[in-house]
C-alpha cells in the first residue's frame, strides 16, 4: 500500500470522515473517478499522471451531499475547481478535507478554505505549451477560416451536454437550455444552434474557467471546445487582471466595478 | 383571450409627416388579438385620451399600445388615461414610433415598415403584461448635502427653511467655497465675502442644520427616499466642544510658511489653522502633512498654549452614518493651474498667475491688503495683461467648452485694477465677449469706456521673461491679424474652469453619471436641469458646469425646491418595475443556485439572501433575495444571472422574447 492508500485507509477507519472522492484505475489506461466509503476498499485509490480528470464537479452533488464529512483527492485543476465553486458558494467550508500533492509526492492536508487559497497561489495558472499553440492556431486565423473552422466544429456537436455535466462550474439546476419559456436556446442540434449554446456556455464562464480543459475531454466528438473558454479566461486576465480559481472571494470580474480599475476600454 | 387596442397618434406632423400612419392602424388592426386600432392627430389630447379611454370601457381591453412619443414623454399620461378607464395602469405600453423611427427616417414604405414592426413588438409584449401595483417606500425627510459652497450654503438653507434637517458636509476647514476667495463680484462690484458670510453664519446658526466641515463621504448606499451616507470625520485634531476659536495655538505655531490654499499660495499659513478670519466653523484644524509634532515627533506647542486644553493629537477620524431621502451634489469646480500651459512658461513665472489668485490680490482682506503687487518683488504692476480663455474653447487641449464665467471675471479683474492703480494700463486678449446675464454687457462696456480696458481680440501664442518684464506675443486679428508685443509686469491667465478633483470617485460612489470632463451629468439637460439620472440625487452649481454665482443660487434653490417637494409626502410612490428571484414548487423551490454573483452587481444594493426552510425550521437552500424598496428596476443582476432565475416584472424574459420574435417572424 503507497501512502495516499494508507492515509485513506486510516481516515475512513477513524470514523471521523464517510467518504473518499479519488481515482482509481480505469480502462485504456485511463483513470476514473471513485467514491470510497469502506476503509478495505482504501487500495483502490491511486494518483498519477493519468488522474487529470477535474472531480471538483461531483463535490456537489446531491448523491454525496449528505455523507459524513467528505475527502478529496485533488490534483491542481481540482484544488483550482475549490476555490472557484468556493467563491460562488456553492461548495462550504468544513465540509470536507482535501488531500493534495507536493511536488515530492508528499501529501498534504488541507482543511480550511483559506489553506487551499494559500496552495492553490503556489500553481501554475495559465495554459500548458500545447494548449497555448492550440489557441496562437486559432487566434492567427483570418475571420473567415476561424468561423469555418468553428462552423465544422460545431456542425459535427450532438448536444450531449457532456461538457457541461464534466464542467465544475456547471452547476445550475436548470440549464439556459433546459428553460422553455421562453425557449432561449433551439433544441434539436444544428450548426447554429450548437453555436449558440457553445458561444452562451463561454459567455456564462466568462471569469469563472479555470482551464482544466475538462469539457474538451469529455466531449466524445474531441471537439476542442475548450479553447472557447480559454478564451474569455484569457480576456478576462488581460482586460481585468482577473484568474478564476484564485480567490475565495466573490469578485468576478464582470460583476464588480473597482474605482481603481485602470481598464479605460470600458469607459 | 386578448382584446388589445392600438392607438396611433400623428403628433401633428411629427410622426406623419415620414410615417404613413393610417396604413399603420389598418395593418395593426389585423395583428391577432387587437380588437381595436385607429389613429388621431394629437392622442395625448384630451380628445386623444378620451379615446383611449372609451375604447377600454367599450370593448372590454385588456391591453393598450399607444404608438407616439417616447415612453418618457407620455407614458404616464396615458397610463394614468387607462387607470381612469378601470384598466390597470401597466397593461398600457408605448410603441415609441416617433424618436425610434419618424424622426430618424426619411418618408418611405420602409419607414412605415418600421413602425409597424415597433407595434407589433409592443402588441406582443402587452398580451403577456400583468396587473402590477405600485410601491410606497417611507422617506426620510433628511437631504445631505455635499459641498458648502455657495450653492450648498443656499440649497441647505432653503431645504432647512422648508422645515426639513439638513447634513452639510464640506471637505475642507470651512464651509465658503471659491466665492469666500473672490473680492469683488459682478456685475455690481460689490465685496464677495460681505454677501456670502451672513449666510455662511446663518447655516452654522440654522436648528435645522447639522454641519460637519474637514469631512467627506466615505460611501452612500440605498435609494431615494432611504439613502445610507456614510460620512468621513477627518481628524482635526482638536476637541471642538472645548475650543473657543481664541487662535492663540495660531499665533504660536512655530510653522509659519506654508503655502496658504485660501491665499492660492499667494500668502502663509500655520499648520494649525483656520482658513480665514470669516471661516465658519472659525475653529482650527491641524495640517499634519506639515505639522512638526506629526513629523519629528516633539513640539506641542500649540498643547501647551491653548487654555482649555482643546488639542488631541491621537485623535483619529470617525465616522457617522446618516439615514438620508435625498441627496444634493454641490461640489462645485476649480481652475487649471498656471502650469498647465507650456506656451506660458509653464507655471515657472511668479508673476504669471491665474484669476483666482488675482482675486487675492485685489481683496482687501489678502495677502496684499487688497493693493494689487507682484508676487515676485511685490512692485505694483504698470501693466497687466489679462488672457481670457486660457485653456478653454481649445479643443487642441481637451477642453473644447467655454468657462463661462471668464469673460465677466476677466473684466473685472481689468477694472479692479484700474481702480486700484489709476496710471495702469490693463490689456484683455479675448476671442469673443460672452456678456449674456442680467447687467453683464453694460458691465462689460463699462470696462472699455470708463475705464479705458484695452481689448485686443486675438490669442496669445507666447509669454517669456526678458530683463524682468514679461513679454507678451499675441496677436490682432481685428488689425489684420497684426502681431502685438507688450511688455507686461504681471500676466493673469483666465484659466478654464475643470471639474472639482475627486469628482469622478464621487460620482462612482454615488452612482450618478458624469461627463468627459468629469462634470456631473443633469438627467436632461433642458427639463431635468438639477435633477441626476439617479432619483434622489440633485445637482447644483458648478459641479454640473461651470457657473457665475447668480446661476449657482438659482440652480441651488431650484435642487433645494425639488427636494422640498419630494419631502412633502410621507410615503414615496414607485413604479413596480422591479426584480425578483422566481422561485417554483420543491424540491427545487427556486432555479437560483445561490451564486450570490449578483449581489456585487447590484448598484443599489438591494440584493441579499433568502433563507428556504423546511416545517422545522431546517435551511433547505439559500437564494437571492432582493428588497423591493431599495430594486431600481435596471436589470443588470437578469442579465448576469446565469440560471435566468430574475425577472423583472414588467420587463420578464417571456415578454422581452415575445418582443424580439415578433421583430423576427414575419406575419
Amino acid at each position: 500500500m503507497n501512502n495516499l492508500q494508507q492515509k485513506a485507509q486510516q481516515l475512513l477507519e477513524s470514523g471521523n470522515y464517510g467518504l473518499i472522492v479519488g481515482y482509481e484505475k480505469g480502462t485504456s489506461g485511463k483513470a476514473r473517478p471513485v467514491f470510497i466509503r469502506k476503509a478495505e476498499h482504501a487500495s483502490k485509490l491511486i494518483f498519477d499522471e493519468s488522474c487529470d480528470q477535474n472531480i471538483a464537479v461531483y463535490l456537489y452533488r446531491q448523491e454525496i451531499k449528505h455523507d459524513k464529512k467528505k475527502v478529496i483527492v485533488a490534483n491542481h485543476h481540482t484544488l483550482k475547481s475549490i476555490v472557484e465553486l468556493a467563491a460562488e458558494n456553492q461548495v462550504f467550508d468544513g465540509d470536507f478535507m482535501v488531500l493534495a500533492f507536493a511536488g515530492n509526492g508528499d501529501i498534504i492536508e488541507l482543511n480550511t478554505f483559506e489553506e487551499i487559497e494559500k496552495h492553490v497561489a503556489t500553481l501554475y495558472h495559465g495554459l500548458t505549451e500545447a494548449e497555448a499553440a492550440m489557441m496562437k492556431k486559432i487566434e492567427d486565423m483570418s475571420l473567415e477560416d476561424r468561423w469555418a473552422f468553428w462552423e465544422n466544429e460545431f456542425s459535427k456537436c450532438i448536444k450531449c451536454y457532456a461538457c457541461r455535466a464534466s464542467c465544475p462550474m456547471c452547476y445550475c439546476p436548470t440549464c439556459t437550455v433546459e428553460i422553455n419559456q421562453p425557449q432561449w436556446i433551439s433544441v434539436p442540434s444544428h450548426t447554429l444552434g450548437n453555436l449558440e449554446w457553445h458561444v452562451m456556455r463561454a459567455m456564462h464562464l466568462a471569469g469563472r474557467c479555470v482551464t482544466c480543459g475538462q469539457c474538451g475531454k469529455a466531449c466524445p466528438l474531441e471537439l476542442p471546445i475548450q479553447l472557447l473558454t480559454y478564451k474569455v479566461a484569457l480576456d478576462s486576465k488581460q482586460f481585468f487582471d482577473s484568474v478564476a480559481g484564485t480567490s475565495i472571494c466573490a469578485d468576478n470580474a464582470l460583476a464588480i466595478f473597482k474605482p481603481e480599475d485602470h481598464e479605460n476600454f470600458i469607459r | 383571450m386578448a382584446r388589445i387596442g392600438v392607438f396611433i397618434c400623428h403628433c401633428g406632423e411629427n410622426i406623419s409627416a415620414t410615417v404613413d400612419c393610417e396604413k399603420v392602424a389598418k395593418v395593426a388592426s389585423e395583428f391577432p388579438g387587437v380588437t381595436v386600432s385607429v389613429d388621431y392627430k394629437y392622442m395625448c389630447s384630451d380628445p386623444g385620451q378620451n379615446m383611449v379611454k372609451e375604447a377600454i370601457l367599450e370593448h372590454n381591453l385588456t391591453g393598450v399600445v399607444v404608438s407616439a412619443c417616447s415612453p418618457r414623454m407620455h407614458e404616464p399620461t396615458f397610463r394614468n388615461a387607462c387607470a381612469e378607464a378601470g384598466l390597470n395602469p401597466f397593461l398600457c405600453e408605448m410603441a415609441n414610433i416617433r424618436e425610434h423611427c419618424s424622426w430618424v427616417h426619411e418618408k418611405s414604405d420602409a419607414t412605415t415598415d418600421k413602425a409597424i414592426d415597433i407595434v407589433r413588438t409592443l402588441v406582443e409584449k402587452v398580451k403577456r403584461n400583468e396587473a402590477l401595483a405600485p410601491i410606497y417606500v417611507p422617506i426620510t425627510k433628511t437631504a445631505v448635502v455635499i459641498g458648502g459652497g455657495v450653492a450648498g450654503i443656499q440649497a441647505s438653507l432653503d431645504i432647512a427653511d422648508a422645515g426639513h434637517k439638513v447634513v452639510l458636509v464640506e471637505r475642507e476647514p470651512s464651509i465658503g467655497g471659491h466665492m469666500s476667495q473672490l473680492s469683488e463680484t459682478f456685475p455690481t462690484l460689490d465685496c464677495s465675502q460681505c454677501i456670502l458670510t451672513p449666510r455662511m453664519v446663518d447655516v452654522a446658526r440654522h436648528p435645522n442644520i447639522t454641519l460637519y466641515t474637514y469631512a467627506e463621504i466615505e460611501s452612500v448606499d440605498g435609494s431615494i427616499g432611504n439613502f445610507n451616507v456614510k460620512i468621513r470625520l477627518k481628524s482635526k485634531s482638536l476637541d471642538e466642544k472645548l475650543c473657543t476659536g481664541c487662535g492663540a495655538c495660531i499665533q504660536k505655531c512655530p510653522v509659519k510658511k506654508i503655502p496658504s490654499e485660501f491665499e492660492q499660495g499667494l500668502g502663509k499659513r500655520t499648520a494649525i489653522y483656520v482658513p480665514f478670519p470669516q471661516a465658519v466653523p472659525n475653529k482650527p484644524v491641524i495640517d499634519r502633512v506639515n505639522c512638526t509634532y506629526y513629523i519629528k515627533g516633539k513640539c506641542k506647542v500649540c498643547e501647551i498654549v491653548c487654555p482649555t486644553k482643546a488639542i488631541r493629537f491621537d485623535q483619529e477620524d470617525s465616522f457617522v452614518e446618516v439615514q438620508a431621502g435625498a441627496l444634493l451634489l454641490a461640489t462645485g469646480f476649480d481652475v487649471l493651474k498656471t502650469n498647465f500651459f507650456p506656451e506660458y512658461g509653464y507655471g515657472k513665472y511668479e508673476d504669471v498667475i491665474d484669476g483666482l489668485a488675482f482675486e487675492r490680490l485685489a481683496s482687501a482682506s489678502g495677502p496684499t491688503k487688497g493693493e494689487i503687487r507682484r508676487p515676485s518683488d511685490g512692485e505694483i504692476p504698470k501693466k497687466i495683461v489679462f488672457i481670457a480663455c486660457a485653456g478653454s474653447r481649445d479643443p487642441a487641449k481637451g477642453i473644447e467648452y467655454c468657462s463661462k464665467i471668464c469673460c465677466m471675471y476677466t473684466a473685472k479683474h481689468a477694472m479692479l485694477y484700474k481702480h486700484k492703480v489709476h496710471e495702469g494700463t490693463p490689456y484683455i486678449f479675448y476671442m469673443d465677449i460672452r456678456a449674456t446675464g442680467k447687467m453683464y454687457e453694460e458691465f462689460v462696456r463699462r470696462a472699455i469706456e470708463e475705464d479705458e480696458v484695452k481689448y485686443i481680440r486675438g490669442r496669445v501664442s507666447q509669454v517669456y521673461e526678458k530683463n524682468g518684464k514679461l513679454i507678451v506675443r499675441g496677436v490682432d486679428t481685428l488689425l489684420m491679424g497684426q502681431p502685438v508685443e507688450i511688455e507686461a509686469d504681471m500676466v493673469v491667465l483666465a484659466t478654464a474652469g475643470i471639474a472639482s478633483p475627486g469628482s469622478e470617485e464621487l460620482a462612482q460612489k454615488l452612482h450618478v453619471s458624469y461627463d468627459k470632463h468629469k462634470f456631473f451629468s443633469e438627467a436632461h439637460p433642458k427639463l431635468k436641469p438639477v435633477e441626476t439620472n439617479t432619483a434622489g440625487i440633485y445637482l447644483a452649481g458648478a459641479c454640473q458646469s461651470t457657473k457665475d454665482i447668480p446661476e449657482t443660487v438659482a440652480a441651488a434653490s431650484g435642487a433645494a425646491a425639488k427636494i422640498a417637494g419630494l419631502f412633502s409626502n410621507d410615503l414615496l410612490k414607485r413604479d413596480p418595475l422591479i426584480a425578483v428571484v422566481k422561485k417554483c414548487a420543491p424540491p427545487l423551490y427556486s432555479s437560483c443556485t445561490g451564486c450570490f454573483m449578483c449581489i456585487p452587481v447590484c448598484p443599489y444594493q438591494a440584493i441579499d439572501k433568502e433563507e428556504i426552510k423546511d416545517r422545522s425550521g431546517n435551511i433547505i437552500k439559500t437564494i437571492s433575495h432582493i428588497n423591493p424598496g431599495l430594486c431600481q428596476g435596471c436589470g443588470t443582476c437578469v442579465a448576469f444571472c446565469k440560471s435566468k432565475s430574475i425577472d423583472i416584472l414588467g420587463y420578464n424574459h417571456d415578454q422581452v422574447c415575445a418582443e424580439v420574435e415578433a421583430l423576427l417572424n414575419e406575419w
